[in-house]
């Protein structure tokens, strides 16, 4: 088994379906392709992306300060790996926000247009200046293979401790700023973790999950390369962390107490219950068992300790950053898949980039080899074909792209626009309109219709025989009054009104494709025939309103050009511009209908004077207001 | 300053206010979405009427807060207030990072979760009507007079007059007098209105300053870090050095 091999392919892979719904992304906007909404505004990019990501990158700092500035030279070996994964951490970062932002292309404002009174002007500073200084610790290293570059080298090496030391200091002023963003939400972020001293919290914690990811880190890379892992140097690591650990501990319960907010943990629910979670995950557990040499200096022991911390603290950045936010109350918010899949492939980039950097560079003191990747094997052929079989390297980057393609296929797949474009849209079906000689329409019952006086229009229209046609279709057979709703069936989007299958199936219209769809043509509703071709006999003369279209407009739509239409041209002739106003039909709701609770409500209105009836009959075109609930029937515009 | 008076008890729920507010600011009419909230606001609904348990009606709308959180946490400046109370956006600054939907205490600013090329949207207080003198379409519309315009301060003492002169059919209470530094959008009612804040009480502290004391902290930190690290670098610099020499006595310290 080829470790390295498979970790790569499934990196390329996830990279494959993160560009798929990038894409996506793009096209369609935040909505389509993500959970967000106005209640929860931010989600896993900012929660896991942003927020984690630049937490995880705290090995960087934390490690330069150790080698550097303590000058603790038995660190000196992992110091680089970790100065990589900063940087290609903070890129991730970069990346990330790409995709959240809803206008990224504008990210560069952040230069020119200062807000010193912002924390996440403060972070995005602090993000790039930090990236430069991450870029320059880090270039010595690549450079080291390219001899042009050694003065470039040279001087950086000697820039060094002036760059450690901007950096220790951004990172501290970054990863407490994170803190600082939720300052300005009191009354969002839960008791529990909303805490003036946020800034110093996350600091903290941001050291001691510096120390957890440089570990976790050593572990994996020494099993994917089968190195023997640095278990001392790791255990030395854990050493440090169990006592920032403890001091967090101490400082998240002493100000919980501080703050009068220890109370809130026997409130039972379960943002407390995800405050224990959070505490026991990312503190409590590991610093106990860090406390144990035996622990401390086994493999196995590393290999809990380790990623328990680091979940616990990032559990703790996505807490703090909305999943504790209690404006959320009656919003769950539950990441999509596709917001998934792009932090999956953020992630994916920045590990691939790390392992290329690794194997190309001297990150590690010794150079991991790629099993595949001796450059000195022949292409193999196959004799009896005369096919080329490619050197081992080739069907590895083969083997990538084949992984990255057949994964944003499969992630397009998933992505078709129609299915896009109508995320954020329940279906809402119409309801028939109730009434006799008045109607009330209402179509999705919310109590905001209409009380349409159907007889009074029929009289003006020319009573039975001739109106009908002005406003129905009559396309059924013996149709007198078709209602709107049996083919405007949802509210707002389109729908089907054609029935294809109705007419196709041997219990319907039984008809064969040819009879409708020309032999020699594609079968779409444009090579079809015309519906009054078969239905002719079933439009009545004088009919105002045509179906156009298979597919039936929303409700909404199709009775508002049904009514402004006439309305804005009787608005013209009888001189009453308010006529196709919204609050012609449209009056406030419960008046119209028998309804004691605004009855009630009406009442004490009037009687203080609120409701004065002439000023509204006059606002309301002539309605009498107060002659409503006995006499639902509205006088809505008599000549 | 300009302000926005609104008197529940007055208003019946027509929501001529919703419809002058779209058409003034040429708002298109949309379908609920999935990520609308409940009280009706919206990319497209900038006010909303939300019915409370009475029926008490209670218009929903920006604040414009004397010293407003969104303002203060947008990193680019695109939101700012106006010398007449308004507190505007500016689109072309934005970058969509939806930091002020966060920070806002009242959850106002919407968003277009359907577009490419998404606007935070909300309330703007008609600023290009202020600019000519007139009044915002809300409360130029309103029949009941429920929602009106004016000076803050001869508002509010027209909310006190009527609070005075009419014991026991309000509240004691101005919504937005001086909660988060005092509001230009303020309400009386028969009602408890602590439902536009989810139910808690606003302190009167205004929302920049729970960020300023971190702000006026940054140089300080970053500065002292800086200035902690070079000094212990140096210390343990020099004992190191020290360390070499005594045993090996005066050797010279070539460094690389």
């Amino acid at each position: 088994m080829n470790r390295v091999r498979n970790f790569k392919l499934f990196l390329w892979a996830l990279l494959g379906l993160g560009a798929a719904v990038g894409t996506a992304r793009f096209m369609f906007g935040l909505g389509a392709t993500t959970n967000l909404s106005d209640a929860v505004p931010w989600g896993l990019w900012i929660g896991f992306d942003v927020m984690s990501g630049v937490a995880l990158a705290a090995g960087g700092f934390v490690l330069t300060a150790t080698v550097y500035i303590f000058r603790l030279e038995r660190f000196h070996g992992i110091v680089r790996a970790a100065v990589l994964t900063a940087f290609l951490g903070y890129v991730a970062v970069a990346v990330g926000l790409l995709f959240d932002l809803g206008l990224p292309w504008n990210i560069w404002h952040m230069i020119i247009f200062w807000n010193p009174h912002s924390p996440l002007f403060e972070v995005g500073w602090c993000v790039m200046l930090y990236l430069t200084v991450l870029l320059l610790e880090f270039f010595p290293v690549p450079a080291e293979s390219f001899s042009g570059l050694a003065k470039v080298r040279n001087f950086l090496v000697k820039l060094r401790l002036p760059l450690v030391i901007a950096g220790i200091s951004l990172s501290t002023l970054h990863q407490s700023s994170l803190g600082s963003l939720f300052l300005i939400m009191p009354y969002h972020v839960h008791p529990l973790w909303y805490s003036p001293i946020l800034p110093v919290i996350f600091f903290l914690s941001a050291i001691a999950l510096g120390l957890m990811m440089v570990t976790f880190e050593g572990l994996i890379s020494s099993y994917l390369y089968r190195r023997a892992p640095e278990t001392d140097i790791l255990a030395k690591l854990g050493a440090a962390a169990r006592w920032v650990l403890l001091l967090y501990l101490g400082v998240r319960f002493t100000d919980l107490a501080a703050r009068g907010q220890l109370g809130h943990l026997a409130d039972g629910g379960w943002q407390v219950t995800l405050f224990w979670m959070e505490i026991a995950l990312s503190a409590a557990i590991p610093a106990a068992l860090l406390f144990i040499p035996r622990v401390r200096h086994s493999l196995a022991g590393l290999w809990i300790v380790a990623p328990m911390a680091v979940t616990g603290i990032v559990f703790n950045r996505i807490n703090v950053g909305g999943l504790v936010h209690q404006q959320r109350g009656e919003t769950l918010y539950l990441p999509a898949w596709t917001e998934i899949a792009i932090s999956a492939a953020v992630v994916a980039a920045a590990a691939l980039a790390f392992l290329y950097f690794v194997e190309k560079f001297h990150v590690w003191e010794r150079r991991p080899q790629d099993p595949e990747a001796a450059p000195a094997a022949l292409p193999r052929f196959d004799v009896a074909s005369f096919a080329s079989l490619g050197s081992p390297l080739v069907r590895s980057r083969t083997l990538y792209s084949l992984a990255f393609v057949f994964a944003a296929a499969f992630g397009f797949s998933l992505l078709s626009g129609e299915a896009l474009s109508s995320r954020g849209v329940d279906p809402a079906p119409v309801e028939e309109a109730r009434g006799g000689d008045t109607l009330w329409i209402d179509g999705n019952l919310d109590g905001f219709g209409t009380a349409f006086a159907h007889r009074r229009h029929v009289e003006r229209l020319g009573g039975d025989s001739t109106s009908c046609a002005l406003c129905h279709h009559l396309n059924v057979p013996r149709d007198r009054q078709s209602g709107c709703y049996s083919c405007h069936r949802d509210m707002y989007s389109v729908s089907d009104a054609f029935g294809h299958d109705r007419h196709a199936s041997p219990a319907g219209a039984a008809l064969g494709c040819f009879d409708c769809h020309a032999p020699d043509a594609v079968k779409s509703a444009q090579s079809a025939k015309e519906c009054a071709d078969c239905h002719k006999d079933l439009i009545p003369a004088g009919a105002v309103i045509e179906v156009e279209d298979y597919q039936a407009a929303g409700y909404t739509e199709a009775m508002h050009q049904v009514c402004l239409g006439c309305h804005q041209q009787q608005a013209e002739a009888v001189e009453k511009p308010d006529l196709p106003r919204c609050g012609t039909c449209h009056r406030e709701h419960k008046l119209l209908v028998d309804d004691p609770l605004l009855a009630q409500r009406y009442q004490r209105l009037e009687s203080r004077g609120v409701i004065v009836p002439e000023v509204l009959e006059e606002h309301f075109q002539g309605i009498r207001l107060a002659a409503l609930p006995q006499e639902p029937v509205t006088q809505i515009d008599e000549p | 300053m300009k302000a926005i008076l609104t008197d529940t008890t007055l208003c019946i729920g027509c929501r001529d206010c919703v419809v002058a507010c779209r058409k003034a600011n040429a708002l298109e009419p949309e379908v609920p979405r999935r990520w609308e909230t409940r009280d009706g606001l919206s990319a497209r609904n900038w006010t909303s009427i939300v019915e409370r348990p009475g029926p008490v009606y209670v218009r929903k709308q920006c604040r414009h807060c004397l010293e407003p959180a969104c303002a203060s946490a947008c990193p680019v400046g695109a939101l700012r207030r106006t010398p007449e109370g308004a507190v505007v956006y500016d689109g072309s600054k934005c970058m969509g990072c939806r930091y002020c939907m966060m920070a806002c205490p009242y959850g106002i600013p919407r968003y277009d979760w359907d577009l490419a090329v998404p606007y935070v949207r909300k309330c703007i207080l008609c600023y290009d009507r202020l600019k000519e003198g007139k009044q915002p379409a809300c409360t130029e519309i309103c029949p009941t007079e429920a929602t009106i315009f004016g000076d803050r301060e001869a508002l509010l003492q027209e909310a006190r007059r009527r609070i005075r002169e009419n014991p026991g059919r309000y509240a004691d209470k101005i919504w937005g007098e001086t909660e988060v530094g005092g509001t230009s959008v303020f309400y009386i009612s028969d009602a408890d209105l602590s439902f536009l804040t989810r139910g808690r009480e606003l302190a009167q502290t205004p929302m920049p300053a729970h960020t300023a004391s971190a702000m006026h902290a940054v140089p300080f930190a970053f500065f002292g870090m800086a200035a902690t690290m070079a000094g212990i670098s140096w210390i343990i610099g020099r004992r190191m050095d020290l360390q070499q020499k005594s045993p090996e006595d005066k050797k010279d310290d070539d460094h690389e």
